[in-house]
């Protein structure tokens, strides 16, 4: 951890104006900021702390969407009454990551940032295209179980986006707010996020100096329903190593508006867009579901450990549509 | 004995501990104290070319870096001997040479005014390394039939073969052959490994996280040249070690030496990720099982070929066959073990050594022989019972194993068990039941105590040993309150710190039958010391044949006279009076053989539509003499068998084909957490083995992690029909399987 | 009745001299520890926490900033470099070793400690970020000389054994038992203390004794 300036400014614009400064980091929650820079991955000259900009209100917009501002805690935005309503898919995604410590601290513009967890970028030493631009991928040949992805990998990165409320955020759509120097602007969530394809490097839509300020959820849809399930190895406090987050409608029997998302299995928030157009219009049923889980994974790539995560990822899919269409019994969401 | 033995106390150290005043070692801070800070090796293989230290040595606060180049050359090996007490965990010293043995390796310690300067600087150190694309992974070999003929060195099972185990199996009328491995494991203890070094002339004193004060000092004596009475090691609290801090390893000399240059205390703390490539390992082991038994299920046959990996940097042998000719009645058995050097940190005993492994093969084995043979997997481990040990033939001291089966099948519900495969289910999840044996050799070593009566009334006993969280500090005390009558508030328990009477290691679970004896031999002498001031002419008891005095209640007595301690001290005008004494075993071993023994009963739940598997709950009995503290003894078997869930399930420090630790932090090495624990239902059986000692306990740290495993794994094959014979029994292990 | 702790209306409250608890502690059923002096030592440096620290009269060294935070209802007054987090600063600027370091890395919950109530790793934080914030550690628990009830449960229930995660496992469970979000069954309980990992494997007297002092706490708080 290198040494670094400190500023806190009292305004967005100011904010970018520090941030434009010199090289430097938004510090919002910290728990991935602080936790790269200790281990020397992330090195800012100057960190710029935008708790004091006040962005850390939910409200719902005339137009019936509701804007999270950047600064709301996991805890705060899960426990939210507006998102417990409406968005259970979100509180669920929220409430399975990390810990409640981490929760508390966590933010959520910070986890839009969420960088990925693949210890050969963690470690300072290995050849990552990430880090080091073309100096290789240690993970392709090496360890790539649990913090890997199956879609949406390239030749030059495969790490797993490592994010459950984007994922959740993916189902319900989303627009991103950003301030910057030349002002403001909106990015679709799901254009938000970046393949790795030939620039690992990229990792989001943001340009420099630009500040999130807040997420705004699509209008909830009447009658909606959502959920999100979560596979690991143990219980708690640990990455997906696939997880679901569906969000549909039913209609006279009918599955409407379908929007799946996967988590631990792609190098982003990944829309399952084949298996929705399969599940769309169609009555519920195992064979369905099936048959769309097996689509969502058409295009998956298996590397030497996580080849598990294409049937452990449909098991989500089959699963967590079970649950929201009433197919299965018990199947508790997580 | 008593109100004070065999009763639940809560620990003596539980307001220290509770409120933050218990002082770990990198709690200590010492004037004008420096902070070390190690650089690891990125590469597995190889030789360290040189080093970029310009950059580092530039940066604020950095005081000096300490590598090959500079070391200090006048530093000896420790002869690492268990019997002389100066085992070490790396024989290797650190930047001894300038080959990397493995990922990790440390290759410099920088030295800096602040924690966070010396951080800073330490990860602008760079190593130019020439890599060795030769990682030698010589186990994965071992599957084949000849072991004798396969790398490694080939460890006989200490002579403990019997019979003709091989034609015994071409001759049995039911034969099993299944190969099982279990991956590295990493004991990842909550405190970090830390030591703090300081030198007042020529005299060194360190503050070390260590389970081995005695140990450390004697190796340090070696290192350093110098006679064990200018080192002190100290170690008051240990925020636990599961074997990973019973012996010394390279950053204490590092950081000694540091100290010594610099003439400036200094600490080091050493992170999480070097605590894993680094500070120590279950090695990885491969083993073979073959059974032999006839048709009703006797045994006939017992062959176990185990291996494990070791360092370069040293031999560990892992010893996973240790307890298999002792488990049951079998006139044949053969045992070996073989170990293989890899390039990977130094392993080191774990939690159970031997034992955990060993028994994850032998009792998963004897379930599949029950399954082959149709029967009852208990009833086939009663009809194998053994009356006497049948690897020593020796008579046990005591063994209930039989009470442990059946007390806890009764208290598990066993008898609700459908035997077919798949057949118990509720709602999604399919539920399945597994037990297994649970076993751990009993061992006595020698220790030295004092006693000291204090004019006050209180009681001080000291023991060079330590306590690692198992509540030795409390059981210490009961003892003493118990054979004086001083009340347990009024007894000061002094532990950790190498310049008290001698001690044992905490491990293997020999502290309490080591170190209550000598507490005991201690209160006797410094009981016989104040007899002897107060039978002198004048004194209190000068009429009194000296023999005829007890220590009574606070008082020595005599008839009906009764006069206290204190009045005593009083009287004699002195304000203390100790002794110190030694106890050791008798030839006791060569009457008995001492092992403890368990059951565990475990249901897991499989849903198969999300490839959830978890454990519902975990039953187990435990033989283990008489526990002196039954809420701590517990609290040791539940703790082992929650490290036993996690080695079952989740445990695995992975190495990639270049020998990088890929997973050397706690997000990415999985253990259990409070949300994985199902209801745990432990009994302590209460029968004193008083063969062993007089306080009649054989010890408890380890026994919970035996057979946990494998109670787990036989569970999983009732509920899944997927015999899992690797650990860990991870999910994909679970939807690969067939 | 004795006021525990509540992070809705903490603050001001100062931390008494934890001395004093250790000889009222018997009377609460739990015998009272014999502390050995090496131990009584290291109590009178925690006790001797300053009412605020004096004015330091140089300035602050280059690259430092001097910050106040409020520790325990205590208002201190300490030098930090802008890197530093809350943690170190705790352990190495303070003398507050009760919060330990288990990682560094918000993977163990032993740095665990309550900023306005809420747990967080203590780790993951920049010190100077908190100017303006209730930090609660671990030696501000106890009141008048008395464990906090959830201390008092873990004595009880033997709800650890090395005592190294204690720290953060009791701030862990004083922030749920005061969260009325989460819910009371065990497994909730579990789920919200799955960010404290303890190696021991002491979990399930962990879960007994924050059962059994949400029991004590009701009405107390």
């Amino acid at each position: 951890m290198r040494a670094f300036d400190y500023a806190r400014p009292g305004a967005v614009d100011a904010a970018i104006a520090t941030h434009a400064k010199a090289d430097s980091a938004y510090l919002a929650g910290g728990t991935t900021l602080l936790d790269l820079t200790k281990i020397d991955i992330m090195q800012p000259e100057q960190v710029v702390d935008i708790n004091g900009l006040g962005l850390d209100r939910i409200e719902r917009l005339e137009d019936g969407r509701v804007r999270v501002g950047a600064l709301v805690t996991n805890t705060a935005l899960a426990r939210h009454e507006l998102i417990e309503t409406h968005y259970p898919v979100l509180s669920q995604a929220l409430l399975s990551g990390a810990s409640t410590q981490l929760r508390n601290k966590a933010t959520t513009g910070g986890n839009v940032m969420q960088r990925v967890r693949c210890p050969y970028f963690r470690d300072g030493a290995s050849p990552c295209n990430k880090r080091e631009p073309g100096s290789g991928c240690s993970a392709i040949g090496g360890v790539n179980r649990e913090t890997f992805a199956v879609l949406g990998t390239s030749e030059q990165c495969i790490a797993a986006h490592p994010s459950d409320m984007c994922v959740a955020m993916a189902a319900i759509g989303a627009t991103v707010s950003v301030h910057g120097p030349k002002g403001t602007r909106e990015i679709d969530f799901g254009a938000f996020h970046l393949l790795p394809g030939s620039t690992p490097e990229r990792e989001h839509a943001l340009e420099p100096d630009e500040l999130i300020t807040h997420v705004t959820l699509n209008a909830p849809e009447r009658d909606a329903r959502s959920g999100y399930l979560k596979l690991r190895d143990r219980a708690s406090y640990q990455f997906a190593l696939a997880s679901c987050a569906a969000h549909l409608t039913l209609k006279g029997g009918v599955i409407r508006s379908p929007r799946i998302a996967l988590g631990g299995v792609a190098t982003k928030p990944w829309r399952a867009l084949e298996a929705e157009r399969i599940l769309e219009g169609k009555t519920p049923s195992k064979a369905l579901f099936e048959q769309a889980a097996k689509a969502a994974f058409k295009t998956a790539t298996a590397y030497e450990h996580n080849a598990f995560k294409i049937p452990l990822g449909q098991h989500a899919i089959i699963a967590e549509l079970g649950e929201l269409t009433g197919l299965a019994t018990t199947q508790e969401a997580s | 004995m008593s109100e004070t033995l065999n009763t639940q106390k809560p620990r003596i150290d539980g307001a220290l501990k509770l409120s933050g005043g218990a002082d770990y070692t990198a709690d200590i801070n010492l004037d004008g104290q420096l902070y070390g800070y190690p650089v690891g090796s990125a590469i597995a293989s190889g030789e360290l070319e040189g080093l970029e230290l310009e950059e580092a040595l530039g940066m604020p606060g950095v005081v000096d870096i300490f590598h090959h180049d500079n070391f200090d050359s006048t530093l000896k090996h420790s002869p690492n001997s268990f019997a002389e007490k100066n085992t070490v965990s790396e024989p290797r010293l650190p930047f001894e040479d300038t080959t990397i043995h493995y990922h990790g390796q440390y290759i410099a310690l920088v030295v800096a005014d602040t924690f966070e300067h010396a951080r800073a600087a330490a990860q602008n150190v760079k190593g130019k390394y020439r890599a060795n694309d030769q990682v030698t992974s010589q186990l994965d070999e071992l599957d084949a039939d000849n072991v004798a003929g396969l790398p490694g060195v080939l460890q006989e099972g200490d002579g403990q073969s019997r019979g003709e185990a091989d034609a015994a199996y071409e001759n049995a009328e039911v034969t099993l052959d299944h190969h099982y491995s279990i991956a590295t494991e990493t004991h990842a203890a909550m405190e970090l490994h830390a030591s703090t070094a300081t030198w007042s002339g020529d005299h060194l004193t360190v503050y070390e996280s260590t389970q081995g004060v005695v140990f450390q000092r004697h190796a340090l004596s070696h290192v350093f040249s110098m006679p064990p009475e200018q080192i002190n090691v100290i170690s008051h609290f240990i925020g636990s070690g599961f074997g990973g801090k019973l012996f010394m390893w390279p950053h204490a000399i590092m950081t000694a030496v540091a100290s010594r240059r610099l003439k400036r205390p200094v600490k080091t703390v050493v992170p999480r990720q070097s605590v894993f490539t680094s500070a120590g390992s279950r090695p990885r082991s491969m083993q073979r099982v073959r059974l032999g038994a006839r048709a009703d299920g006797t045994l006939t046959s017992i062959r176990h070929d185990g291996s494990n990996e070791t360092a370069f940097v040293g031999m560990h042998n892992d010893t996973v066959i240790s307890a298999t000719p002792s488990m049951y009645a079998c006139e044949n058995v053969a045992v070996t073990n073989r170990v293989g050097e890899v390039n990977h940190g130094m392993p080191c005993p774990m939690r159970a050594p031997g034992e955990a492994p060993g028994l994850f093969a032998l009792e998963t084995a004897m379930d599949e022989l029950a399954w082959q043979l149709e029967m009852d997997p208990v009833e086939l481990r009663k009809k194998n019972f053994a009356e006497r040990d049948p690897a020593s033939d020796l008579p046990w001291s005591s063994n209930h194993l039989i009470e442990c089966w059946d007390n806890a099948a009764k208290r598990f519900g066993w008898e609700n068990r459908t035997a077919e495969i798949g057949a118990m289910r509720e709602g999604d999840e399919i539920i399945g039941y597994g037990m297994a044996s649970q076993s751990w050799e009993a061992m006595r070593l020698q220790c030295s105590a004092r006693v000291t009566f204090l004019a006050d009334g209180r009681l001080q006993v000291s023991c060079g040993t330590q306590d690692i969280g198992t509540g030795t500090y409390t059981i210490v005390a009961q003892t003493a309150s118990e054979l004086s009558g001083v009340p347990i508030e009024d007894i000061d328990v002094r532990l950790g710190d190498s310049s008290l009477p001698s001690g044992p290691l905490s491990g293997g679970s020999f502290a309490t039958a080591t170190v209550l004896p000598a507490v005991k031999a201690a209160l006797d002498a410094a009981t016989q010391a104040l007899i002897d001031k107060v039978t002198q002419d004048g004194q209190a008891f000068s009429d009194v044949d000296s023999e005829s005095i007890e220590l009574n209640d606070r008082a020595l007595t005599y008839g009906d006279r009764s006069i206290p301690v204190t009045t005593l001290l009083e009287e004699l005008g002195i304000g203390q009076v100790t002794a110190e004494a030694s106890a050791e075993p008798g030839d006791e071993k060569n009457d008995y053989s001492f092992r403890s023994f368990g059951a565990v009963f475990v249901e897991v739940r499989w849903d198969p539509g999300i490839s959830r598997l978890k454990v519902e709950r975990i039953v187990s009995t435990i033989d283990i003499g008489r526990a002196i503290n039954p809420m701590t003894a517990r609290n040791q078997v539940e703790g082992g068998l929650v490290m036993g869930l996690g080695m079952a399930l989740f445990e695995q420090t992975e190495y990639d084909k270049s020998g990088y630790l890929y997973n050397a932090n706690l997000a990415d090495y999985i253990v259990p957490v409070h949300a994985d624990i199902p209801p745990i239902d432990v009994e302590l059986l209460d029968y004193p083995d008083y063969h062993l000692n007089a306080f009649g306990a054989r010890g408890v740290g380890e026994i919970g992690l035996t057979g946990i495993a494998a109670a787990i794994s036989n569970a999983v094959y009732h509920a899944t029909g997927k015999r899992i014979r690797d650990l860990p029994i991870s999910i994909e292990r679970l939807l690969m399987a067939n | 009745m004795t006021e525990y702790f509540d992070p809705k209306t903490q603050g001001g409250a100062t931390s008494k001299s934890r001395r004093n608890f250790l000889k009222t502690v018997g009377a609460s059923g739990v015998a009272a520890a014999s502390t050995p002096l090496w131990a009584q030592t290291t109590q009178a440096r925690a006790a001797e926490t300053p009412e605020g620290d004096p004015v330091k009269a140089s300035a602050p060294a280059p690259g430092m900033s001097r910050i106040q935070l409020n520790v325990n209802g205590v208002e201190r007054t300490v030098d930090v470099a802008p890197q530093m987090v809350l943690l170190d600063v705790l352990r190495n600027e303070l003398g507050l070793t009760g919060t330990k370091k288990g990682c560094d890395q918000g993977q163990c919950g032993a740095c665990t400690v309550l900023v306005n109530g809420q747990a967080i790793n203590s780790c993951l934080s920049l010190a100077i970020s908190h100017q303006s914030d209730e930090i609660t550690t671990i030696e501000g628990l106890e009141r008048d000389g008395e464990l906090h009830p959830v201390q008092q449960a873990f004595w009880e229930h033997d709800a650890f054994q090395c005592g190294y995660c204690t720290s953060g496992q009791i701030m862990s469970a004083v922030a749920v038992l005061n969260d009325d979000r989460i819910g009371q069954s065990d497994a909730a309980v579990r789920e919200a203390m799955s960010g404290n990992i303890c190696r021991c494997g002491a979990y399930k007297n962990i879960l007994a004794a924050v059962q059994d002092a949400r029991k004590t706490m009701k009405g107390g708080v």
